[in-house]
């Protein structure tokens, strides 16, 4: 386990996001709450990889919610995870902001692992992510 | 040079459908709206204009993520366009269009464009309340709320840009097309309303690095805060993004709900504003969670307290 602050609760650890079918390529959707926290967790499919971000913008330091409405994560093009408060697009697969308020900052991962019937859970952070 | 306050804010979008359905939700009407885009329009006619940000019959986009393509401002009379056009005139190019319209562009190069404007006069009941020791303002009888009460924006009330240089922008709007400084946020920017408009803004600017110039926010005046917390809750159920509110600013009055939207900045509910005259005196007050608000609350779940516990036998 990383000794990086966690992106995650321990309590979080565990918790069941949803199952990996419910998320076709090239989309996102948002997730929870997960226990012990405000804001939801977006599930991205970039090239066949699930990804799963909090969806926090990094614009504000409190982070605040992205979509314009439910699920809607991505931009016109859907090219990229989009922060509908000021039009900051991050890309799917490394969270990281190429154009907009938050240039040069990144979302926060969060940790997942499929389990043997495809649901997606949350996992402690781990150096070098999942495989 | 009576300028009155925002006609018209013009976007160029990257999905008119997503756009089409958000103004809509918002409680504006289409008018005229093909999958080319169009008005959308508040009850007094002013509103928001939606292209696809490849159409070329928009003004050219911000060197930003921004999608505001063109603030229109409604001014009195053709007199005033005239004033404008000469007093911009002086160290720009100002395009005067064959309906008499004019456009131009401000010191940090925000697409300006100058009409007659097209407010349609309002004749509507403001929100009534009744409180001890005033006259009732409902008549016995006049219920205040029910389930399917109105609740649509009654015009554009404001506009607040991401700007890199306050001093610019305020000289520009000042010294050169007459508004004026009602309240100043300092480390954010100032409060401004036109000459013809008696509002506490229709204008507001928040410092920000160069990258970020664009719109942050676009305002629409409901009747009351009723009215606003009605809206809002409807547009949540909706699924729509309530970003901040609902709550009450302090330099203005007015009552706000700020969401998210598929056209790149923000968009408000708000309501019940101060008014001002030339004999106010701007106040001051630094930037912050305090200065910028009375109260705040959020929304939650609808829920009801029960008289037993359950269970309970009785
Ligand atoms: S809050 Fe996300 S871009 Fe500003
Ligand atoms: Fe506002």
């Amino acid at each position: 386990m990383s000794s990086h602050a966690a992106p995650t609760g321990f309590q979080q650890q565990g918790q069941r996001l949803c199952h990996r079918d419910d998320v076709a390529e090239g989309e996102a959707r948002g997730f929870g709450p997960l226990e012990g926290s405000k804001r939801k967790v977006i599930v991205v499919r970039r090239n066949g990889a699930l990804h799963a971000w909090l969806d926090a913008c990094p614009h504000y330091s409190t982070g605040t919610p992205m979509a314009w409405k439910t699920d809607a994560y991505l931009n016109g093009e859907r090219t990229h995870l989009t922060c509908h408060s000021h039009h900051a697009l991050f890309e799917m697969d490394t969270g990281q902001c190429i154009l907009g308020p938050c240039l040069g900052q990144s979302l926060t991962r969060i940790e997942i692992a499929v389990g043997e019937a495809g649901d997606v859970f949350v996992v402690a952070p781990c150096e070098g992510g999942v495989a | 040079m009576n300028i009155v306050g925002p006609d018209y804010l013009v976007f160029g979008v990257d999905d008119l459908a997503d756009a089409i359905e958000y103004l809509t939700a918002w409680g504006l009407k289409p008018v005229d709206v093909t999958d080319r885009g169009g008005l959308f329009e508040t009850l007094d006619g002013t509103g928001v204009i939606i292209r696809h940000k490849s159409d070329p019959s928009l003004p050219p986009p911000l060197p930003t993520s921004n999608m505001l393509r063109q603030q229109v401002y409604g001014v009195r009379s053709a007199a005033d366009l005239d004033a404008i056009e000469a007093e911009l005139g002086k160290d720009r190019r100002v395009t005067r269009l064959s309906n008499g319209s004019i456009e131009v562009k401000d010191d940090h190069g925000f697409e300006l464009k100058f009409q007659v404007t097209i407010r349609r006069e309002l004749d509507m009941p403001a929100e009534k309340i009744n409180a001890p020791g005033a006259p009732a303002q409902r008549k016995p009888n006049e219920i205040g709320v029910w389930e399917e009460m109105p609740a649509l924006p009654r015009t554009l009330s404001h506009v607040v840009l991401f700007v890199p240089d306050i001093e610019i922008a305020t000289n520009f709007y000042c010294s050169r097309l007459g508004f004026v400084i009602t309240d100043v946020l300092k480390g954010a920017g100032p409060f401004l309303r036109p000459k013809a408009n008696d509002d506490h803004h229709t204008l507001f600017f928040i410092r920000t690095p160069d990258y970020m110039k664009g719109c942050e926010h676009l305002a629409f005046h409901m009747g009351g805060p009723t009215e606003l917390m009605v809206a809002g809750t409807r547009f949540v159920k909706k699924g729509y993004q309530s970003f901040w509110g609902p709550g009450r600013h302090k330099f203005g009055s007015n009552w706000f709900w700020y969401f998210n939207s598929p056209l790149g900045c923000h968009f408000e509910y708000d309501a019940d504003m101060d008014k001002h005259d030339d004999s106010w005196v701007a106040r001051e007050a630094p930037m912050g969670a305090e200065s910028s608000q009375i109260v705040l609350f959020e929304m939650r779940e609808k829920w009801a307290p029960g008289g037993p516990p359950p269970g309970a036998k009785g």
